[in-house]
């Protein structure tokens, strides 16, 4: 375009940019026969128009900016990737500390280079493992820990003052970082060399993930009190993870996402402040966790707006330190994304995401396993993932430049789209009087599930496309992958005798003053509840005592269950197969009396109820009357609200690999109820290998990742027609 | 499903989840078979019927009716009584189909074994809601329900329908800041025996001593002529105050009204609505049962567009001609 202006003296700059464009515009009219130019407009999820063509008159008023400076829309640092890459940091754990410890150090000799420990559900919810309540959940979803023991052998032969260790866990935040605390002090570390991450970012667990223990405000406090005490004594720790990952994988788009995690971040400032802290004292510790799917230049211009939105925001508290308001962040691939069918599918997506990461700037990044939408991941698959960024990092040039996408003219606009819109969610938060506020009145997670919805049934329709789900299905059947079983009763006894081991051995005089100072401080409001849990933790009190001492005095959170409906039917789009699902249910009501009756629960621990809600206003909008059980039911308990109701179906959902124990639980229960005559189905996350034991066990069918809500309708409807008299 | 009239009344005497459940499922049916089958059944369960309190719990979305219930039926299985919590959900106009999830706002509630928590579908209910809600009630009874607690949407008609079956009708409020009182409805506040405000904690407080204090005068100003003043009382279910102080105000005023007759003339008029009510649903079906009935209402329906002729008028003149009367 520069040479055609200097060919054309007589014209101005603008002038002939206009000439141009409209030849383009000519010229593409013509390419689409007579079509409107317009038609290839595409509006996305976020709601910004994205055109086919962006010129430099989209990017007028666009202010230039260098990384490692403000407003670090660049990167933070100056050099980026072509000095250092990105932390390879492979988020893992499971069943006991033996097995898990294990798999770090095979990975760590293989190329990793940070540790991120999954913690399994009954952790994350405080309870021991020999809780009646976690009977299904011990060592499934992440490793079990109950003790200081428990963390000693997790971290066994991996020296604590070299590694950095980021740690998941927001509910029970207090043991476990008096456990990885004393567990570092008696491997001879001390307290400021250690290095890493805690999430402790409670507030997105009201709206997304619900592995929450405790109400909003105590949990603040435990917030505020692990900020202050990381920020006196573990100068090289961040002290949280403000993450908006769990709300893009509750089906949140990207500006929901972008603007409730900066929205959340602005709140644990507000509390850090609120206890005399100096801004740059812990501002520059403060760390991000965003989710990258597979809108990929979406994602991209996500991480970019986040920073400049983030610096944006601090210049509020003044900050000296320019690292004050820098946002630094790790990401992670979508797990929403993968697929059960065709899974080495899988490998592709998790690449794309991962180079948007990249181009994003991201400070590290775990690049999911192929299997992650059915199973833990398997040695194999969580090799190749590691490889995924060793290829990017090593094999290709992609690290020889900082930023490529900057100056880009659709980047930059799509940048600054991104900020407007986040920026008027944040208002909406700011008007209902901040983030804890908004939770407390349900507003962002009904705004979530209302996006999750909609998502759904693009996918549903085939509006959004997935390879292999609902278009260009593998017809030669699924490809099946190696899969890691964890016997859960086994862990689970194994635990049990270890945590008899160690109340046998401890001190239960010292044990019972630790647990009864922590009560104290928990209701009196004084004291640092991480220090008092430090000097629990020294005498071997239970991750399940110390969680249960301060419960005593905050209570436990009751999640507000609300639904959205006749979201999922109006994003559908095309009625006929919608209208032909209301019209057998109607037919269904008309012969049996009454419509499909269907009781959708979780159970156990397993806190993510995106599908849950999902499947709940689809079916109902498609003409069931669906029950919606409370969070975290036992089997009996939901057997009992079964048998009340008198439903035709329970439709479980398991994200959390807790299946194998629960579902013939509660058909045992329901049997003792004598509502035998009620059917069974799942859906969720829930390897091929278990289809035959779920059948034999009792299930009418199961619904794999992905399978779309019309078809499960279909499917309950049929057997239900089946039973009609 | 069971329709084995026999089978379900020794249940239900036995106190059985599953058989009082069923026939609840049975009395809900659009099938005429089925509905049949469940007046048989209450027939038969009729005289074991009546000794339960029936209490109303009406309020305005939002204001905390869940929390409420919960906190009160936790109060009263505490003292080992059997407690009945109906619900009705509204289904949607347009799919038919309904979310009904009162049970995860009741939770620890849902798991005692003294509690029967059932929320119902408002359509496609023969006879309407009315109907169902009220026999459910008889049931519960016969199974040996002491407190039957109705959860109702604070919406004008629903309301109406919940004070026409119950002993009891408690209304419950938001803390408000003083000038809201104009948008309360009279009407609803000559239906309360007792007004509850709701969250009084916290931040919310004093907006719910203000609210208190506003109804106290409200309730003064609308009952001017008839004796019983209903009480205001605090509560939050959050911090579980003042549960146990609308408990005693309920059972005081169930004491007084038996003792004085009231309750048991109460119960005697509310018997004759549901007659009445019965008489109006029944002929309605006749009329529908009536084969030249669909014909006769289109017909009509043309001339009332054509000549503009009275609806009143044309609906008498079409079931004259129909009944033959």
């Amino acid at each position: 375009m520069q040479d055609n202006q200097k060919g054309r003296k007589a014209a101005g700059p603008s002038e002939t940019q206009n000439a141009d464009l409209d030849a383009w515009k000519a010229l593409a009219t013509k390419e689409l026969r007579g079509e409107s130019l317009s038609a290839l407009n595409i509006q996305s999820p976020e709601g910004v128009t994205i055109k086919p063509l962006y010129t430099k008159a989209d990017t007028a008023g666009f202010a230039e900016s260098l990384p490692g400076l403000a407003p670090f829309t660049r990167g933070p640092r100056a050099t980026m990737f072509t000095h250092r890459p990105w932390t390879i940091r492979q988020y893992a754990g499971f069943s006991t500390a033996e097995e898990s410890n294990a798999f770090y150090r095979k990975n760590l000799a293989a190329g990793q280079k940070g540790l991120s420990i999954a913690f399994d559900l009954a952790t994350h919810r405080g309870y021991d493992s020999d809780h009646p309540r976690v009977r299904g959940d011990v060592g499934k979803a992440g490793v079990a820990i109950d003790s200081v023991e428990d963390m000693k052998i997790l971290f066994d032969g991996i020296p604590l003052n070299e590694m950095s260790v980021s740690m998941t866990m927001n509910g029970a935040v207090l043991p476990i970082m008096a456990f990885y605390i004393v567990a570092a002090e008696e491997q001879g570390v001390a307290l400021h060399q250690l290095s890493g991450t805690i999430q402790n970012d409670i507030l997105k667990e009201y709206m997304v993930r619900n592995t929450y223990i405790y109400p909003p405000e105590p949990s603040m406090r435990i917030v505020g009190d692990i900020i202050e005490y990381s920020t006196k004594n573990m100068p090289k720790f961040n002290s949280i993870s403000i993450s908006g990952y769990h709300m893009q994988e509750a089906g949140a788009d990207s500006a929901l996402e972008l603007a409730y995690t900066i929205a959340d971040g602005l709140e644990y400032v507000k509390t850090a402040l609120a206890r005399g802290l100096d801004v740059d004292d812990f501002a520059p510790r403060l760390s991000f966790f965003f989710a990258v799917g597979m809108n990929f230049y979406m994602e991209i211009a996500k991480l970019r707006a986040a920073r400049f939105l983030w610096n944006d925001v601090m210049q509020a508290f003044n900050p000296k330190n320019p690292q004050s308001s820098m946002l630094r962040t790790h990401c992670q691939t979508s797990g929403y994304s993968l697929t059960e069918k065709d899974p080495y599918n899988n490998v592709v997506r998790t690449t794309i995401e991962a180079m948007a990461a990249v181009f994003g700037g991201t400070q590290s990044l775990h690049t999911n396993s192929l299997d992650e939408a059915i199973s833990l991941p398997s040695e194999s698959a969580a090799r190749i993932a590691r490889n995924t960024q060793l290829i990017i990092q090593e094999e290709t040039d992609i690290c020889q430049t900082v930023d490529p996408f900057g100056g880009s003219y659709f980047m930059e606009s799509l940048t600054a789209d991104l900020v407007t819109k986040a920026r008027s969610i944040m208002k909406e938060v700011q008007e209902l009087g901040g983030m804890v506020h908004a939770i407390n009145k349900g507003i962002p997670k009904l705004r979530i599930e209302e996006s999750a919805a909609k998502k759904q049934a693009r996918v549903d329709s085939g509006k959004d496309v997935i390879i292999g789900v609902n278009k260009y299905k593998n017809s030669s059947g699924t490809d099946s992958v190696e899969i890691r079983d964890v016997d859960n009763s086994a862990v689970r006894e194994s635990q049990i005798s270890r945590l008899n081991d160690v109340k046998k051995r401890r001190n239960s005089q010292a044990v019972t003053t630790a647990l009864s100072a922590l009560n104290i401080a928990a209701s009196s409001g004084k004291g640092n509840l991480l220090e008092l849990s430090v000097i629990a933790a020294r005498h071997r009190a239970t991750l399940g005592e110390i969680s249960e001492a301060l419960a005593e005095s905050f209570g436990r959170h009751k999640a507000k269950v609300q639904s959205i409906s006749s979201v999922y039917a109006s994003a559908f789009g095309g009625p006929n197969m919608i209208e032909s699902i209301r019209l057998r249910a109607t037919e269904f009501a008309k012969k049996s009396g009454r419509r499909p009756r269907i009781l959708v629960c979780k159970l156990g621990q397993d806190g993510h109820d995106r599908g849950a809600k999902v499947i709940a206003t689809g079916l109902a909008d498609l003409g069931f009357d669906v029950d919606i059980g409370p969070m975290f039911q036992t089997p009996e308990e939901a057997a009992k609200e079964a048998v009340e109701n008198d439903v035709h179906v329970v439709g479980v959902s398991s994200q959390a690999a807790g299946h194998k124990t629960l579902v013939p639980d509660l058909i045992a229960a329901l049997k003792k109820l004598g509502g035998e005559h009620i059917r069974i189905v799942i859906g969720g996350i829930i390897p091929s290998q278990d289809y035959e034991f779920l059948k034999k066990a009792g299930c009418s069918a199961i619904f794999g990742p992905g399978t779309p809500i019309p078809e499960c309708a279909e499917t309950i409807l049929s057997f239900l027609e089946g039973k009609v008299s | 499903m069971n329709t084995d009239v026999d089978k379900l009344v020794t249940q239900i005497r036995q106190g059985s989840r599953i058989g009082l459940s069923r026939s609840i499922t049975l009395l809900e049916s659009t099938r005429a078979d089925h509905r049949k089958k469940s007046e048989e059944l209450l027939s038969i369960l009729l005289p074991e019927t009546g000794k339960a309190i029936r209490i109303a719990i009406s309020g305005p979305p939002g204001v905390g009716k869940s929390s409420f219930i919960e906190a009160l039926g936790m109060l009263l299985v505490g003292q080992t009584k059997k407690v009945a919590v109906l619900a009705i959900d509204p289904s949607s106009p347009i799919t038919g189909g309904s979310i009904l999830g009162d049970k995860a706002r009741m939770e620890e509630l849902s798991k005692s074994d003294l509690s029967f928590i059932r929320p119902s579908p408002s359509s496609g209910v023969l006879g309407g809601v009315a109907r169902h809600t009220r026999e459910t009630l008889l049931l519960c009874e016969a199974a040996g329900f002491d407190v039957i607690l109705i959860e109702t949407v604070g919406i004008g008609q629903s309301e109406v329908m919940a004070a026409s079956m119950t002993d009891i009708f408690v209304q419950l409020h938001q803390p408000f800041s003083g000038d809201e009182l104009q948008g309360i409805k009279k009407g609803v506040m000559e239906l309360a025996d007792l007004i509850v405000v709701t969250k009084a904690d916290g931040d919310s407080f004093t907006a719910a001593e203000v609210a208190k204090n506003e109804l106290e005068r409200a309730v003064m100003l609308t009952r001017t002529c008839e004796g019983n003043i209903p009480k205001v009382l605090l509560t939050s279910a959050h911090k579980n105050t003042g549960i146990s102080e609308v408990w005693t105000a309920i059972t005081s005023l169930v004491e007084a009204r038996n003792d004085s007759g009231s309750l048991a003339q109460k119960r005697r008029e509310q018997s004759r609505q549901w007659l009445d009510q019965e008489i109006a649903t029944e002929l309605l079906s006749l009329l529908n049962s009536q084969p030249r009935f669909a014909e006769a209402l289109e017909a009509t329906q043309q001339r009332i567009e054509a000549s503009g002729e009275h609806c009143g008028r044309a609906a008498r003149a079409l079931i004259k001609s129909l009944l033959a009367l």
